[in-house]
């Protein structure tokens, strides 16, 4: 048996072309077969700044991130200083550079990994032509990488046209020559990395984000409204063609606020809405939030989550919103707040949300973050679909309509506008039955109850969350902590420290009972979380749903976490 | 087209077809009640039966408004009103939306939607009742009250230039900018029904007098006259006169050219959408 996986780092300045080397490598070997993912490491700069992509290429599906980076291959030195901390690098890795770009810098040198120097610079190509067709060290790195893994060339070229076929014919070639280049400068060096054949199955290639836009497609959204904001911006511009050629609507609006409340409307018209965005824009949604709450109107509100609070760091990662999500709004605005569990499952979550949204008639959440939206892959193509949500819209002939009747059912009907005879106001204010504002207590606690109740019915059977494995040793955890939390237990399995990986995609109404089923036989429970305060596991505490004894493994973001992160940390809490 | 010889020909739906019948909150001699009165008559005019018109609003006095009215409705949080219409007639472009609130919720907490909704040119009215000061916390400056006006909350006035809410849609490119007064509700239900037919965002200022903390807008019905002149197109020309004008001047003041918001049937499928995400299986041969 040979080598099964890769974990590599494109590195260099903002422009570099890292980003496309990355993406060149991983759809080079998506199209062998091989399963892989891709994040992206970048400062605030829009250009200029560092970057870098991290890859990983594997003959199985994998999601989380490594412990180490295998390979680092540098198309430029510069700005290293502000990520090489953010990865981690040993002795057993292997440094690719060209000595034209400098000496290796200390921050990376300390790691003591094995140095390997080529020349991105084709002797080739003249030096009239580089500088009028710029370096391509970028296409080269790519080429050389999918060399040593062993990909044939004619996966390259294909990645290549799917990448740059736009480009003119004349780039397109220097191109070409590059990725010849780098082929070649593969079988100079004293390495081999040659992959295993990929273990077959039907794979996907999709980021968080755009699995997220489709679920929101499949689950009937064809309105959205929304303000651009890092890492939400992708999702939506993904989202944007594509919902229109299926006859919706994609609204710029002018803010987070006019966002949400075009979703409100549109929704109110009987259509399914959507907004996307992340801390800052849901800060600004809250009060809307209620509104949906309160007049009873679907909506789904994805965030995918960064570091905070305030503007924090708007492209990297945290999970440090579940309060907001859960919370956030004055008065009492129960809502239904969402976490996928992986990569493909935002396709999934997303379309689920839509269904209970329209099911149940209230603002849905769902908590994505930027290290699950901004991965994209080849991953195990998703198979499930959610059992479907409709929004109810038939009234009870003979009867005067009253929109929010208190009844046994707290799912009134909805009928759209244009519906004859059941003309009905919308209203934020607390109202009666028929919708009219009042102020009278006990109209307040009967609305109140009704919207209560209407969350307490939801059954969520099955899609509660996941659990893996019966181990004695629990993880509770949500979205992007998924994958290094089941990497983690998959090696204590191994060595038999027996752990199971509980996964909650229904955070808010939280499903106590699933949970408890979850935990049972369990002696140690461990709450993984990316933020300082150890939100989720607050949040356990106070619906009384872990042991006294459950221990806090939060920590803010940016960085992803990591399974030997996770596996100290399990050592360290018990000493 | 003159209301009253539209009523004798015998209209399908009269004002009374839009009255909900519920009690409206507003003071005595509140100048919406001759909004609420034109409306209906303006869409009984109109032909629109009831469950075809959706009325949108924000918070305050006027915002009640879709409360006193038998058709949709939506009665959302503060400002946000023309947000809110602008999604609902984006996704059912087949409703009659009619937006509506105060000068506070439409011009100070609204103010950004007032001027990106005027840019969008979506096909809706606004009707702004504006009485130039906050009514329902009784009696704050808003941003069209007058600089000197003089409160508990600022004494001697905000000092202030008050908003110029016409020459401001007109700037921001509204494409049809009318200014009524709800002492006349059939010139009002006029411009309302003109509005309505607009082919885009029809703006409609109706100076609408506060009795309760404004009692000397009761003058108003003194200073309103029937000469406002329309300006065509010439944004530049309209907005000069907007500025010059005391805003006392009633009528249709512009119509302009603003983008049209197209509305395109599917022309692919979900699956063809998803079949990108595949990848094909590798060719190992």
């Amino acid at each position: 048996m040979g080598r099964t996986s890769l974990s590599v780092v494109f590195a260099g300045s903002g422009g570099s072309g890292a980003m496309t080397a990355g993406q060149l490598f991983l759809q080079a070997a998506a199209a062998a077969g091989y399963y892989g993912i891709m994040t992206q490491l970048f400062g605030a700069q829009v250009r200029g700044g560092e970057s870098a992509a991290l890859v990983q290429v594997s003959t199985e599906p994998v999601e989380s991130p490594p412990d180490r980076y295998e390979l680092f291959v540098a198309i430029d030195w510069e700005k290293i200083d502000q990520f090489a901390p953010e990865i981690p690098l040993d002795d057993g890795s292997i440094v690719i550079c060209d000595p034209a770009a400098g000496q290796v810098p200390a921050a990376i040198a300390k790691s003591k990994a094995r140095v390997l120097t080529v020349s991105f610079d084709d002797p080739a190509v003249t030096r009239l032509e580089r500088a009028l067709r710029g370096r391509r060290a970028n296409v080269c790195a790519a080429a050389l990488v999918a060399t040593l893994i062993g990909l044939p060339s004619r996966h390259l070229d294909s990645a290549l046209i799917k990448l740059l076929g736009k480009k003119s014919a004349e780039v397109f070639e220097a191109n070409k020559r590059a990725l010849k280049y780098g082929a070649q400068l593969a079988k100079t060096l004293p390495v081999t990395l040659a992959l295993d054949d990929a273990a077959p199955g039907e794979r996907w290639f999709i980021s968080g984000n755009r699995a997220a836009a489709l679920g929101a497609l499949r689950g009937g959204v064809r309105f959205v409204g929304c303000y651009p904001i890092t890492p939400a911006t992708d999702l939506v511009e993904w989202l944007a063609p594509h919902i229109r050629e299926l006859g919706g609507n994609l609204v710029l609006a002018e803010d987070e606020l006019a966002a949400i409340n075009m979703v409100l409307g549109a929704s109110y018209g009987g259509i399914p809405a959507m907004t996307v965005t992340a801390g800052p824009g849901l800060s600004l949604m809250t009060e809307a939030i209620g509104l949906g709450v309160a007049a009873e109107i679907p909506a789904v509100i994805i965030d995918v989550m960064r570091a905070g609070p305030s503007t924090g760091i708007a492209s990297k990662t945290e999970q440090s919103d579940l309060n907001i999500a859960i919370y956030g709004s004055h008065g009492d605005a129960p809502r239904i707040v969402l976490a996928p569990t992986s990569i493909g499952d935002c396709a999934y979550t997303t379309e689920w949300a839509v269904g209970l949204a329209e099911t149940i008639q209230t603002p849905v959440l769902v908590l994505s973050d930027q290290a699950m939206g901004q991965a994209s892959g080849a991953i195990p193509a998703p198979t499930r679909r959610p059992s479907p949500g409709k929004r109810r819209t038939e009234t009870k002939a003979g009867e005067p309509f009253k929109r929010y009747a208190i009844g046994s059912d707290p799912i009134t009907p909805m009928p759209r506008p244009g519906t004859e005879g059941c003309e009905w106001v919308a209203e934020g204010l607390t109202h009666n039955e028929a919708g009219l504002p009042v102020s009278a207590a006990a109209a307040h606690a009967a609305q109140i109850n009704k919207r209560a109740k209407k969350l307490a019915q939801i059954d969520p059977g099955a899609d509660w969350g996941e659990c893996w494995g019966d181990g004695d040793t629990a993880i509770i955890t949500f979205g992007s902590g998924v994958a290094p939390a089941r990497e983690a237990a998959i090696r204590r399995n191994k060595a038999g420290q027996a752990t199971r990986v509980i996964a909650l995609r229904l955070l808010s109404p939280l499903p106590r009972k699933a949970l408890r089923d979850a935990l049972e036989g369990t002696r140690r429970v461990v709450v993984l979380e990316q933020n300082h305060t150890g939100q989720l596991l607050q949040y356990l505490r106070a619906n009384d749903a872990v042991p006294a004894s459950t221990e806090s493994m939060a920590r803010p973001g940016p960085l992803p976490f990591r399974p030997a992160e996770i596996l100290s940390r399990l050592i360290e809490e018990r000493a | 087209m003159n209301l009253a010889v539209a009523e004798a020909q015998g209209c399908a739906l009269k004002a009374k077809d839009f009255s909900s019948g519920a009690h409206p909150i507003w003071c005595p001699g509140c100048g919406d009640f001759g909004v609420l009165a034109a409306l209906e008559r303006a869409l009984a005019l109109l032909g629109r039966p009831p469950h075809e018109v959706v009325l949108v609003s924000g918070i305050g006095c006027s915002s009640r408004l879709p409360g006193y009215m038998n058709c949709y409705g939506f009665h959302g949080v503060h400002g946000r009103a023309l947000a809110t219409a602008t999604g609902l007639k984006l996704a059912r472009p087949d409703l009659e939306v009619i937006a509506l609130g105060g000068d506070g919720d439409g011009f100070s907490i609204g103010g950004n939607h007032f001027i990106h909704t005027c840019r969008r040119n979506v096909d809706m009215l606004y009707i702004v009742m504006d009485n130039r000061v906050y009514g329902m916390t009784k009696g704050q400056p808003s941003p069209t009250t007058e600089s000197d006006w003089d409160s508990e909350l600022i004494p001697g006035g905000s000092r202030l230039p008050p908003f110029n809410p016409v020459a401001m849609a007109v700037t921001a490119g509204a494409t049809f900018v009318a200014r009524g007064y709800s002492g006349d509700p059939q010139g009002l239900a006029e411009l309302i029904v003109a509005g309505s037919k607009w082919p885009g965002f029809a703006f409609v200022e109706v100076l609408s007098p506060c009795v309760t903390f404004r009692p000397e807008e009761f003058e108003w019905k003194r200073k309103v006259r029937h000469d406002g002149v329309l300006v065509e197109n010439d944004r530049g020309a309209a907005v000069s006169a907007a500025l010059s004008d005391d805003g006392f001047s009633l009528g249709i003041l512009f119509r302009g050219k603003g983008p049209r918001v197209d509305h395109q049937p599917p022309t692919t499928t979900l699956a063809a959408i998803e079949e990108q995400f595949l990848l094909p299986s590798p060719d190992m041969a």
